[in-house]
């Protein structure tokens, strides 16, 4: 016994009623999980009316249907949808879109949607390009190389940027709070 | 709109607050003790400390009819003081906890009251005549984690809670032979303790800061983490609530809210501001700050400056003028706001304290 040490020793496991021993998902809201061909058939429909000029339906489409329930790819199927038609939004069409989606019925919530898919998104090019831009010295001339390695990762991350930047203007910081609260993940 | 009564006590955190009911006397807890205040001339002027907490005291609050203090803290104890020729006299309160007490409020009957605590349980207390100390019974189920926030319905039964969980519940606190058995009211007809009248989980299950019954008890409005308020209007017992509404808002989260009256909520928090919300059962709204554009404190120092203090400003530090200051009253987090002054039931002053050591008293 003396060897050992009771600090270290972790009680809750041993308690009946402690949180380590119940399920955490039970606390979350409940999500229907979304199989990923019905992820992809949504993605075909947004890109339908992308090409129909109608980026803002389908921006609206794809923030009310998030799918919370599925796994990862269907998860990265959506991001890339969204991505997209991010990046076919002009610049100077983001805010007066961003704004009426506010003011419409469940803007707020559509909002927040977007919100995680920028940040996740930001996740996604970093991680992309990171991995470009690893070099076996730090000279001159090898960063030279990883900056142009890392174009596409870049241009995405600059969109991204003025979305986050716009979005903030109209959902103010409350919006970037509830998507670090939220458990419902995309 | 009379400009707010500003008083900056210390540079530490408040982590509670509590005016007596002649409001001469102010307690506030201040890392392991709390102190109390009294009003000489227009100050608040240190008069007495309540020690004997050896961690953070986390809650304090007065009984506006019998003047008893309660406190709670970190170090897992609450204690009653009560006036004595000798000073503050403390008993000591057995909550039978294994975590920090998190806050404490008095019933309106002032014959118990809950402390929140991080074992997922609250005990609810009560003076036990023949062994001459408080006991506490315990609610458990169905708290899943650390309850951050209790407020009692005006008939001394209900108590909400909110938790980290996400959720804001409803419990009956029913204890026989301390309490007159309750009005049958919208959250339920027969109560006996630990009856779950309600629990509630907004969208993104943020955890609760702060939670409120309306000055009827009819209602319920909780604040949490991810910026939202929400307000519950139930129906009757084990009916789905009539109305429940929440209210992303754009600023950063709230900590505390009060309601001013049946149709307003005044919340406070990261902001370091008070904001007004107004509404009914058919939709609550964000109506604007309590803070008036003008007549600020904080920006009547803001004069002109002349060019050269200007230039020798971007010269020194590398900007124009000194931003250190915000342009609110209250300089940092707002932790707490409770009543100060009512009439007819409609709340007519407030006062907030908060993490930047000022009481602040809003008249609104």
């Amino acid at each position: 016994m003396a060897a050992v040490n009771w600090r270290t020793i972790n009680i809750d496991a041993l308690d009946p009623d402690s949180p380590a021993n119940f399920d955490l998902t039970s606390l979350a809201p409940a999500v229907a999980p979304v199989s990923t061909a019905d992820v992809q058939s949504l993605a075909g429909h947004i890109r339908q009316l992308l090409r129909g000029g109608d980026s803002e339906g389908a921006l609206r489409g794809a923030l009310e249907n998030p799918p919370y329930g599925a796994d990862e790819r269907g998860k990265d199927v959506h991001l890339a949808t969204i991505i997209e038609i991010l990046q076919s939004i002009r610049q100077s069409e983001m805010s007066p879109i961003l704004s009426r989606i506010y003011q419409s019925d469940g803007g707020t919530e559509a909002l927040d949607v977007l919100m995680k898919y920028v940040y996740k998104g930001m996740g996604h090019s970093s991680s992309a390009t990171a991995t470009k831009q690893i070099t076996p010295q730090a000279t001159g001339f090898s960063q030279v190389h990883g900056r142009g390695g890392s174009e596409g990762g870049g241009q995405a991350m600059s969109v991204l940027l003025s979305w986050h930047e716009k979005l903030v203007e109209i959902a103010g910081p409350g919006c970037i709070v509830r998507t670090m609260s939220d458990r419902r993940v995309v | 709109m009379a400009p707010p009564e500003v008083h900056h006590l210390f540079h530490h955190p408040i982590a509670d607050h509590s005016f007596s009911a002649d409001r001469g006397t102010l307690a506030v807890a201040r890392e392991n003790n709390v102190e109390l205040y009294g009003k000489t001339g227009g100050k608040f002027q240190l008069k007495d400390e309540l020690r004997g907490h050896d961690k953070t005291v986390t809650g304090v609050d007065i009984a506006p009819n019998s003047g008893k203090i309660v406190t709670c803290s970190q170090d897992r104890n609450a204690y009653v003081w009560e006036p004595s020729p000798q000073g503050w006299k403390p008993t000591l309160v057995l909550l039978r906890i294994n975590r920090a007490a998190t806050c404490v409020r008095w019933a309106p009957s002032e014959t118990k009251f809950a402390v929140g605590s991080g074992a997922r349980l609250i005990p609810v207390c009560y003076f036990e005549e023949e062994d001459n100390w408080w006991v506490s019974k315990h609610l458990k189920k169905p708290i899943r984690s650390t309850i951050t926030t209790v407020a009692w319905h005006p008939n001394s039964v209900l108590l909400a809670a909110g938790s980290t969980d996400g959720h804001a519940r409803v419990f009956s606190s029913f204890i026989k032979g301390v309490d007159a058995r309750p009005e049958p009211s919208p959250w339920g007809e027969r109560l006996p303790f630990n009856t779950v009248c309600g629990e509630y989980l907004n969208n993104t299950a943020g955890w609760v800061h702060s939670v409120a019954f309306s000055p009827s008890g009819d209602a319920l409005a909780f604040a949490a983490h991810d910026s939202t308020v929400t307000v519950v209007y139930p129906s009757a017992a084990d009916q789905p609530p009539k109305a429940v509404l929440s209210i992303s808002t754009q600023v950063l989260p709230f900590m505390s809210l009060i309601w001013s009256s049946e149709s307003e909520i005044i919340a406070a928090g990261y902001d370091c501001e008070a904001y007004r919300l107004q509404g009914s059962e058919q939709g609550w709204q964000l109506a604007g700050s309590l803070e008036a554009a003008k007549g600020r404190p904080g920006l009547q120092d803001q004069r002109e400056e002349s060019a050269l203090n200007m230039f020798r400003q971007m010269d020194l530090k590398g900007k124009s003028s000194d931003d250190t200051k915000l342009k609110t009253v209250h300089q940092n987090t707002i932790s707490t706001i409770r009543s100060y002054e009512e009439s007819g039931g409609v709340v007519k002053k407030l006062s907030t304290t908060g993490v930047d050591g000022r009481a602040v008293i809003w008249t609104l």
